[in-house]
């Protein structure tokens, strides 16, 4: 055993890591374990199932009995290929008597319901102990790490019952549909004693199937747990780096005192040959630095440099990706057309004419189809508006524009009337006509005059609740400021005449008449 | 993904050593060391977890059952949340650690090895269904073993890696040793070596000992019995001061 032979990374681990460089080891080596597992176990399962066809619960009980057996060919490949000694499958099998020999009655009897098992079988088969010293070692072993194998175990029984239960599944489901129907159970509990005994020896082979794909794993497992015990016991990977350093402290050593020695024996400068005048070009230069050198060396340059491009064609050095997309296929170059092709050409032609005519024959089936398809159309819609005919006359009602609620317009303000039929076409006239003899009437014409134009020309939402000087206010929003002094001036005369009995001033007649025109006249003739 | 795992580690060459390590190179050149978790502590969390999730759902179901019509609609809402969201909401919101993860020092993380998110957590969990076909996690168990980063079918999707945690290491207790400097340059890989020595003494027996050191007695040229003591020395004077 060399340590620096180890073909996997050697350090202390917890338990479970080392169970991952387990499964790790079961991995690169899987195609040889699977395949000699495969060899040495179905034969012998093959034999039991035969020998014991009328008992496939014996026959499956020996075959799981005998596991510990099977183990030893594994964990023999993986010993030997951890220091890269991977034998060949025929190696392996050679091997296997040899292998079978000790202590084969205890592993299969008392020791076979050991829960860490995988743990120690290679106390047994790599160190060779047996009795006392086996149970010491085992003791010394399994201080640590002896709960994860059993753990690995425990896991592994499960492992194994989930596989059988996947592959049953899977066959069922493979299962023709009809006959999963037919199946039935009664039916089958009855045959279960006489003529399903192949189903239970169906379910043999799964099992012993199922174990080519853990048992390498387990074995595997259970080595790693062992070897992990033993780098911490023995400190495995300092005995390493201390091998390596020796090596190259040494190494260095020899290679100083060669050196010295070449020093002692370099010639004086006389000796040396006259430096090359014309120095050749760069490629053919044997001294250059692109020429080969170091030939009788067992790695010459030039096998280093290629190993160095090839080091740095792979990654992290180089990544290549490859991206794959969809796209439009190819275009195809247009070909010359063949006789085949215009002769094919002709045919589809005269089939397209032919298929022409025939729709036209076809074509007053079309129009009863087609008118047929409208009616059905058309009959849906009506129905659809029969159907509904309640809840659109509900709703289509209010689809419209909402409609502007008639605003009320009162008839009189403040006990005065002011509807447009009871004012006089010309109002001013009117007022300076009876300015001289009713004062009050004139002005009062007037007021209600501007009232009536402010509720049907400036639509001013005037109610009969409103004072005077409410609706001088209600003007002033108008923003029109002739309309605005227009009103104060005729409001106030009004209010003074109305309450306080004191009459207008002569020259304001002619200012409220000549206003009026000017802000209603034009509408008044229109 | 921001990052790209190095590809050496998921196809490891056939000449390089095994081992459990998973290697992410960040951009600014920093190698961060993931160590996945493979099958049997990840079956061991799971185990828990759905332990967890059926004394849970016992529980609140004989709590409910007390509320007839209702209680079996509550019920029925909470074996929804406990299905799908359990592992989703622990794996996010408690640092990637369902309590089955948490008791075996496990996390899940990106590939990458930052923290999972929303999207991952929830597309490897519901690809538990696919992990679980044909029957009992069939296809998960395979393609867990198959895995060089032991990834199953719905950590592949969701591009996650379930990984141990890093405990804090406890301080290491060295022999006592006079500081002495190395005779000669050391590597890191060496230096490291040195200290385990002195670190792990206790774990070793004497004649173990004597006999590494007696390796390194002829390049640090001192007759093999003192060569340990010598190694501590080393080990002292690499530690420094404390």
């Amino acid at each position: 055993m060399r340590l620096t032979d180890a073909s996997v990374a050697i350090r202390p681990r917890s338990a479970w890591e080392a169970l991952d460089l387990g499964v790790l080891l079961a991995r690169r080596h899987a195609g040889l374990l699977m395949v000699s597992w495969a060899l040495f176990t179905l034969p012998i399962f093959l034999l039991l199932s035969l020998a014991l066809w009328r008992y496939p619960g014996w026959a499956i009980f020996l075959f799981w009995l005998f596991k510990p057996a099977y183990e030893r060919l594994p964990l023999h490949i993986l010993s030997r290929a951890l220091f890269g000694d991977t034998p060949t499958l025929k190696e392996a099998l050679k091997a296997l008597p040899r292998l079978l020999k000790p202590q084969l009655l205890a592993s299969v009897t008392w020791r076979r319901f050991s829960p860490t098992r995988s743990f120690d079988l290679p106390v047994l088969q790599l160190e060779g102990l047996s009795g006392q010293a086996r149970s010491q070692r085992l003791v010394v072993l399994g201080q640590r790490d002896a709960g994860a194998a059993s753990w690995l175990t425990v896991v592994g029984m499960h492992l194994e019952g989930a596989l059988c239960f996947g592959l049953i599944a899977l066959l069922y489901m493979l299962l023709p549909q009809q006959l999963v129907v037919d199946m039935d159970w009664q039916k089958l509990v009855e045959a279960a004693s006489g003529d399903w005994l192949w189903l239970d020896h169906l379910s043999n082979l799964i099992y012993a199937l199922v174990l080519i794909a853990w048992e390498p794993v387990y074995v595997a497992c259970g080595f790693t747990l062992y070897l992990n015990r033993r780098t911490a016991l023995e400190a495995w990977d300092i005995e390493l780096a201390f091998r390596r350093l020796r090596q190259r402290l040494t190494g260095i050593a020899y290679a100083v005192l060669l050196a010295f020695g070449v020093l002692l024996v370099q010639p004086s400068e006389r000796a040396w040959a006259a430096p090359d005048q014309a120095p050749a070009t760069e490629e053919k230069d044997p001294q250059g630095p692109e020429a080969d050198r170091l030939l009788r060396q067992p790695l010459t340059s030039k096998a280093a440099q290629e190993s160095i491009h090839a080091l740095l064609d792979q990654p992290p050095f180089e990544n290549r990706e490859t991206v794959t997309r969809w796209r439009f296929g190819e275009e195809k170059k247009p070909e010359k057309l063949t006789k085949q092709d215009v002769e094919g050409f002709a045919k589809l032609l005269k089939g397209l004419l032919n298929l022409a005519e025939f729709w036209k024959s076809l074509d007053t089936v079309a129009l009863v189809l087609e008118v047929l398809l409208w009616t059905a159309i058309l009959s849906l819609l009506a129905w659809i508006v029969w159907r509904y005919r309640d809840w659109l006359a509900a709703f289509a009602g209010r689809v419209g524009l909402p409609v502007r609620l008639e605003r009320q317009i009162p008839n009189q303000l403040f006990g005065l009337e002011i509807a447009p039929e009871s004012l006089p076409d010309d109002v001013a006239s009117e007022a300076e006509r009876l300015w001289a003899e009713q004062p009050r009437a004139a002005l009062g014409l007037l007021y209600r005059a501007l009232l009536s134009q402010l509720l049907h020309t400036h639509r001013l939402p005037l109610k009969a609740s409103h004072t005077e000087s409410e609706v001088l206010r209600l003007v002033g929003q108008l923003e029109q400021s002739e309309l605005e002094s227009y009103s104060q001036l005729l409001t106030a005369q009004w209010l003074n005449l109305a309450y306080g009995h004191r009459l207008p001033e002569q020259t304001l007649r002619d200012r409220l008449c000549d206003g009026w025109r000017q802000l209603f006249g034009q509408e008044v003739k229109a | 993904m921001p990052l790209t795992p190095s590809v050496a580690s998921s196809t490891p060459a056939r000449d390089e050593p095994l081992d459990t390590r998973f290697h992410v190179e960040t951009p600014e050149g920093i190698d961060l060391v993931l160590r996945p978790a493979s099958l049997v502590p990840r079956a061991l969390a799971f185990t828990i977890d759905l332990g967890i999730r059926g004394v849970i759902l016992l529980v609140m179901f004989v709590v409910l059952g007390l509320f007839g019509q209702l209680g079996m609609g509550l019920g029925t809402i909470l074996l929804f949340l406990v299905t799908w969201w359990y592992m989703v909401l622990f794996e996010v919101l408690n640092q990637g650690r369902s309590p089955g993860k948490q008791l075996l020092g496990l996390r899940v993380v990106h590939d990458d090895g930052t923290p999972i998110g929303w999207a991952a957590s929830l597309t490897r969990n519901l690809l538990r269904f696919v992990d679980i076909l044909p029957f009992g996690y069939t296809l998960g168990i395979l393609s867990c073993l198959n895995h060089p980063a032991f990834k199953r079918l719905g950590d592949m999707a969701a591009g996650t890696l379930v990984v141990y945690r890093e405990e804090m290491p406890a301080r290491p207790q060295l022999p006592e040793a006079s500081p002495l400097r190395a005779p000669f340059p050391l590597s890191l890989a060496e230096q490291r070596a040195m200290l385990g020595f002195a670190e792990r003494q206790a774990g070793l027996s004497a004649a173990r000992r004597t006999e590494l050191a007696s390796l390194l007695a002829e390049p640090l040229d001192v007759p093999a019995e003192q060569a340990e003591a010598q190694i501590n020395g080393i080990a002292r004077g690499l530690l420094g001061p404390v």
